[in-house]
């Protein structure tokens, strides 16, 4: 292999990494969002599950266990929204941004609880990659798609069933049904509150595991603020992939690519001063917002809370 | 045919925000009869049907199905006891296809993929047995509104339903597509079902209904077979003691509007053409006048370009090529603000949506529109001692309840709101008024109050651009009526030549398909 | 007396707060009440004390109006953050650059700068707004992470103070500095400018004519548009003049507290400053004074990590529970009509 090949195989195959945490989160987003939930709380949900993820792996031993603590974690933060939300019909935004700080509060405060105040954070161990036996020797394809973690797996194999369960299916057309008219969906017995509720705690449960993967995969440590913003990208990324599974996948490597880019320019010496190199992803984002927010399919009750005794005239 | 009362509701209650929708009210419904629910808007009419259908709950009462008490706590369970209601306002969605309508919230045969043959099959055997013919891989937003009723329809019968409930139906129907409505629910009563016809039009009511009940102000009037009633009855029931009906608009032959065209034109429109985002043609090649105090009516189904063709007017969108003048000044690049400040009023459609502050103050409201020029505000700086005597003079005379030109916008009832947005247009002294569906949602007598006032305007010269969807209303007081079909105007009919089916066939671009 | 009444609400929120915050103090083993007599006492026992509470009053108060501005036309101003930092770069610029100049002219240059860079800032998001329809809370926060690195790249460049642990600027020229109010402890006159900001925008709102088109905008767009009011504009003005308070933030922490631009000058004013907006339930006038409620609970907060070591964080999760109830109190008002 030349050096470009390597250089492309290393650069996909980071790639295919690093968009979980997008992947997961993304289609967290779209579940509670194709039900007319607009979660805006990714950042801070994923932050607790980042910090819970790890502390809680640290103090079990077990990264598995902390995994599954941080989708607990996200699964809370997700039926207190549709509590807020559907039950209480407040305002989606205002309950998400109160949600956000929560989450980033409680994120820095309980390291400095369960740890105390310590300059040197423990470790606990990353996860290993899995190859796929025979795919994943096939020359290039096979570093890059068949020897990651078994997360990266999942997130693909997990877009692919909730675009079948969303647009085969008959809980899909319910579920769909929510987001798109509520009071349709309810005239014929469908009912909201339980759909959003659902795909609000599911979603959370999803985000708080794509927090997880940042200490899991990337640093074995929790750092103050490590998601950088992701999760506010993850929003711009659902309307870019016009709240469907498979686009917010192919989206999400593409914002992936963007973030390793990135730290690859620097890191290979460049030119340009590294501080824009890093605004690159944000920059990437907000043109990539240019192109799509008008002509994006959203559902057409995103963001609206829904009163059945509401009279319109 | 033998008939039984399979229906019963008892004693039903219901208020809404301390108003009571609901006093006591009685219903009976009996086998195989088209029964008509008559009122005016606020009578209780749909607010009774959505408790049967379970989307509101009754504060106290009983429903008796076939001789036994039953509650119906959603709308599930009001299919579950073979209950269907099509909606004034259909609950479809949009991007899904006439068959995904129809079987939502259905269990189908194999659920778990994406294979529908069982079911379109039976619902194609539905539609042959009642005569409703419908393309059912079409996507509901490319249907026209008569299409999309049949949907409703199919959606109910597919449900199996004994009863159905049709709530104001030929809203948006040409008098053909009333005609073959009729003759569906016929056909329904004949294959064993009941149906209940809400609606506030005296004539339907008496053409097809077997038996009449009306509501007024939440409660029962008088019940009657078609045999024992007459308009006169009828409209004394809607309206009750306090209305006089020799002076009204609506019931007076005497008052109807006399023909006085000045010779001023006001408006005139000359090839007037809207292209949107989309690249489609909403408005094409439109001309017209208006004359000083006349009243031009504009007959469509909704969604012929009617809204567009009011925005245009009044600035809010600006057409793509023609001119739009007033008083012989070109206004075609105008914005609304300067209409406004032209004396132009508009009373949009959807006044809920697009009339109102919910969250702002009454004061904010009954001057929204006026709110920068004198003597409301001056060089910049609003003067709110004169905005606050203005408002509480409007509330006195247009008898809005409320505590104050302070009180929040959202406090007030749904009748008050309107009253504030009737008092917002009808203060100023304008020259023209742009005005689209301006009772709907109104009582009796607030729609006489309405037309009283366009008339009173229309005397001092005011022109008015009347675009309604109900054809009688254009009937009763429009000098000319303009019919619009797909952003054309494919006709305008003075006085003398008024006829609702050839201005049906217009609406339905009949005249336009046969050339 | 029905004054009163109307804040019951209120006031059984921020109590209501305390308990369950309470509860959670005592609960991860710190005593509730020494806490609660730290937070809320700090402020008033010294000169100093109350000084410091003046002096984070003012980006506080400055930060919420970034935020209930344009929340009065609708539009949520994630951005203060970057915005004040974009202020406290131009500012820093001019007092650099320009150091030479006398006292009348750098002073004022030095704020303007700061007001027409965070202003510029918030134009960014305003202009995706109104031209792409992009939503503003993703493209403020964006921007807020962008902002970061360029005070990184400005703070660890050509004007580098070397002899700085973190990265930080040289000094901003002498003359540049905001005249103080008092020497020791130190108050810039930076708290009048506030105060002055405060009630023009309170005049703004409530007694001109753009000012009733800003709040019919928020009240309901549609309805605005259609009767003439020019809703896109709106958006547009409210968004830059937010962003003009966060700048002129931005510029008053360089020029009356730091003098220089220092990395994290930002401190958590645009997060608290939403939580105040939050709680003054977009109340312009009610900012000034929450914001000064905050801003005791604050220097109370460093107080008891200092003597008690009870992590700052806590307070924040005090702010953020007393939104919650308040908005909480909100809707039991609303049940009960």
């Amino acid at each position: 292999m030349t050096g470009i090949e390597t250089f492309l195989v290393e650069f996909l195959k980071l790639t295919f990494l690093s968009m979980v945490p997008f992947v997961l989160a993304g289609q967290g987003t779209m579940l509670g969002g194709r039900t007319g939930v607009f979660n805006v709380a990714q950042e801070g949900i994923m932050l607790t599950g980042a910090s819970v993820g790890f502390l809680v792996g640290y103090t079990s031993g077990s990264v598995f266990v902390g995994a599954i603590a941080a989708m607990l974690v996200g699964g809370l933060f997700g039926l207190i929204l549709a509590y807020f939300t559907t039950t209480l019909k407040m305002d989606q935004f205002v309950v998400g941004l109160a949600l956000f700080f929560v989450g980033t509060g409680l994120s820095t405060l309980l390291p400095k609880l369960v740890l105390g105040i310590t300059l040197t954070p423990p470790l606990i161990p990353t996860l290993k990659n899995i190859p796929v036996p025979l795919l994943s020797k096939i020359p290039v394809l096979g570093p890059i798609l068949f020897n990651q973690n078994v997360l990266v797996y999942i997130s693909v194999l997990l877009s692919i069933l909730l675009w079948y369960l969303l647009f085969k299916t008959n809980l899909g057309l319910r579920l769909r049904s929510v987001g798109e008219n509520p009071k349709a969906a309810d005239s014929l017995g469908i009912s909201v509150n339980r759909y959003r509720y659902l795909t609000t705690i599911i979603g959370g449960m999803l985000i708080g595991l794509a927090g997880a993967y940042l200490p899991m995969v990337y640093t074995g440590t929790f750092t103050e603020l490590m998601t950088k913003g992701r999760g506010w990208i993850v929003i711009a990324l659902t309307f870019f992939g016009g709240w469907s599974p498979l686009i917010i996948l192919l989206g999400s490597i593409f914002f992936a690519g963007i973030e390793v880019l990135s730290y690859r320019m620097q890191v290979g010496g460049s030119v340009v001063p590294f501080q824009f190199l890093n605004m690159l992803p944000y920059i990437g984002t907000i043109i990539i917002m240019i192109f799509t927010f008008g002509k994006s399919r959203v559902p057409a009750f995103l963001g609206q809370n829904y009163d059945r005794e509401r009279r319109t005239l | 045919m033998e008939q039984t009362t399979i229906l019963q509701m008892h004693e039903v209650n219901k208020t809404f925000d301390k108003v009571k929708a609901l006093d006591n009210v009685e219903f009976e419904l009996k086998s195989n009869e088209i029964l008509g629910l008559l009122g005016g808007n606020g009578a209780g009419k749909t607010t009774l049907m959505n408790v049967l259908y379970g989307l509101y709950k009754m504060d106290s009462g009983s429903i008796i199905l076939n001789g036994k008490p039953i509650t119906i706590p959603s709308p599930k369970d009001a299919i579950a006891h073979g209950i269907g209601m099509v909606h004034q306002h259909f609950l479809q969605i949009n991007n899904y296809t006439v068959l995904d309508n129809i079987i939502l919230g259905t269990s189908v045969s194999r659920p778990w993929t994406a294979d529908r043959k069982k079911e379109k099959a039976a619902i194609e055997e539905l539609c042959k047995r009642f005569g409703l013919e419908i393309d059912l891989d079409a996507y509901i937003e490319t249907l026209p509104l008569g299409v999309r009723q049949k949907v409703e329809i199919l959606k109910a019968l597919y449900r199996g339903v004994n009863i159905l409930i049709l709530d104001e139906p030929t809203t948006n129907l040409i008098p053909q597509e009333v005609d073959a409505l009729f003759e569906t629910l016929k056909i329904m009563v004949k294959e064993g079902l009941s149906i209940v016809f809400i609606t506030h039009k005296l004539r339907e009511v008496l053409h097809i209904c077997d038996r009449i009940s009306v509501l007024r102000e939440g409660k029962n009037v008088v019940s009657l077979t078609r045999k024992d009633a007459t308009d006169e009855m009828l409209v004394r029931a809607m309206v009750g003691e306090g209305m006089d009906l020799q002076k009204s608009v609506i019931f007076s032959e005497s008052s109807k509007r006399v023909v006085t065209t000045k010779k001023e034109t006001v408006l005139q429109l000359e090839n007037v053409s809207l292209v949107n985002a989309d690249k489609i043609n909403v408005l094409s090649d439109i001309s017209f006048e208006i004359g000083a105090g006349e009243i031009l009516g504009v007959a469509g189904v909704a969604g012929n370009g009617q809204r567009d063709l009011a925005e245009v007017v009044m600035g809010i969108q600006t057409a793509t090529s023609g001119t739009i003048k007033f008083l012989n000044e070109d206004i075609t690049h105008s914005s609304t603000k300067e209409n406004i400040s032209r004396g132009f009023v508009y009373i949009p459609e959807d006044r809920l949506a697009d009339g109102f502050l919910h969250k702002a103050s009454v004061a904010y409201n009954l001057i929204l529109g006026y709110h920068n020029l004198p003597p409301y505000s001056n060089k910049g700086i609003v003067n709110w001692k004169n905005v606050n005597a203005a408002s509480r003079e409007m509330i006195k005379k247009f008898t809005i309840k409320t505590t104050g030109p302070d009180d929040a916008g959202g406090n007030l009832s749904g009748g008050n709101i309107q009253r504030v947005m009737i008092a917002r247009a009808f203060s100023q002294s304008s020259k023209l008024m742009v005005a689209h569906n301006p009772t709907r949602g109104l009582d009796i007598p607030s729609m006489d109050f309405v037309y009283k006032n366009i008339f009173e305007h229309a005397e001092t010269g005011m022109a008015t651009l009347l675009l309604s969807e109900d054809l009688d209303e254009l009937l009763l007081i429009s000098n000319r009526i303009a019919v619009m079909y797909r952003g054309k105007i494919v006709g305008i009919l003075p006085r003398e030549k008024f006829d609702k089916y050839a201005i049906g066939r217009m609406m339905s671009g009949y005249d336009q398909e046969s050339k | 007396m029905t004054q009163i009444k109307k804040s019951l609400p209120y006031i059984i929120a921020v109590v209501g707060a305390f308990i369950a915050a309470g509860i959670f103090i005592a609960a991860i083993q710190y005593n509730p009440f020494e806490a609660y007599k730290t937070l809320i006492t700090t402020s008033f026992r010294t000169p100093n004390g109350f000084i410091q509470t003046l002096m984070k009053w003012v980006p506080l108060t400055l930060t919420a109006l970034a935020f209930t501005v344009p929340l009065s036309s609708g539009k949520y101003n994630i951005g203060a953050e970057g915005q004040f930092l974009a202020g406290a770069i131009g500012a820093t610029t001019v007092g650099i650059l320009l150091a030479d100049l006398p006292p009348a002219l750098l002073i004022p240059l030095v704020i303007i700068a700061g007001i027409i860079t965070g202003a510029l800032w918030g134009l960014i998001s305003a202009w995706l707004l109104y031209q792409f329809n992009i939503n503003e809370i993703l493209s403020t926060v964006l921007l807020n992470f962008i902002s970061f690195q360029l005070v990184d790249y400005v703070a660890t460049g050509p004007w580098r103070d070397p002899s700085a642990g973190a990265p930080t600027t040289i000094a901003i020229g002498q003359n540049g500095y905001l005249p103080m109010l008092i020497k020791n402890p130190p108050l810039s006159i930076g708290v009048i400018l506030m105060i002055l900001v405060a009630i023009g925008i309170y005049f703004y709102t409530n007694k001109t004519t753009s000012g009733y088109e800003l709040v019919a905008t928020g009240a309901n767009p549609r309805a605005a548009k259609v009767h003439g009011i020019d809703t896109r504009k709106m958006f547009l003005l409210s968004m830059v003049i937010g962003a003009a308070a966060a700048g002129l933030a931005g510029a008053m922490e360089v020029s009356g507290v730091q003098h220089r631009l220092i990395e994290g000058i930002h401190s958590n004013f645009a997060t608290l400053g939403l939580i105040i907006g939050l709680i003054s339930r977009g109340k312009n006038q009610a900012v000034p004074f929450v914001a000064f409620f905050i801003a005791v609970l604050e220097v109370g907060a460093s107080a008891m990590q200092r003597t008690m070591m009870i992590p700052s964080q806590v307070v924040l999760i005090v702010e953020a529970l007393i939104v919650i109830f308040i908005l909480l109190s909100d809707l039991i008002k609303r049940r009960q009509k």
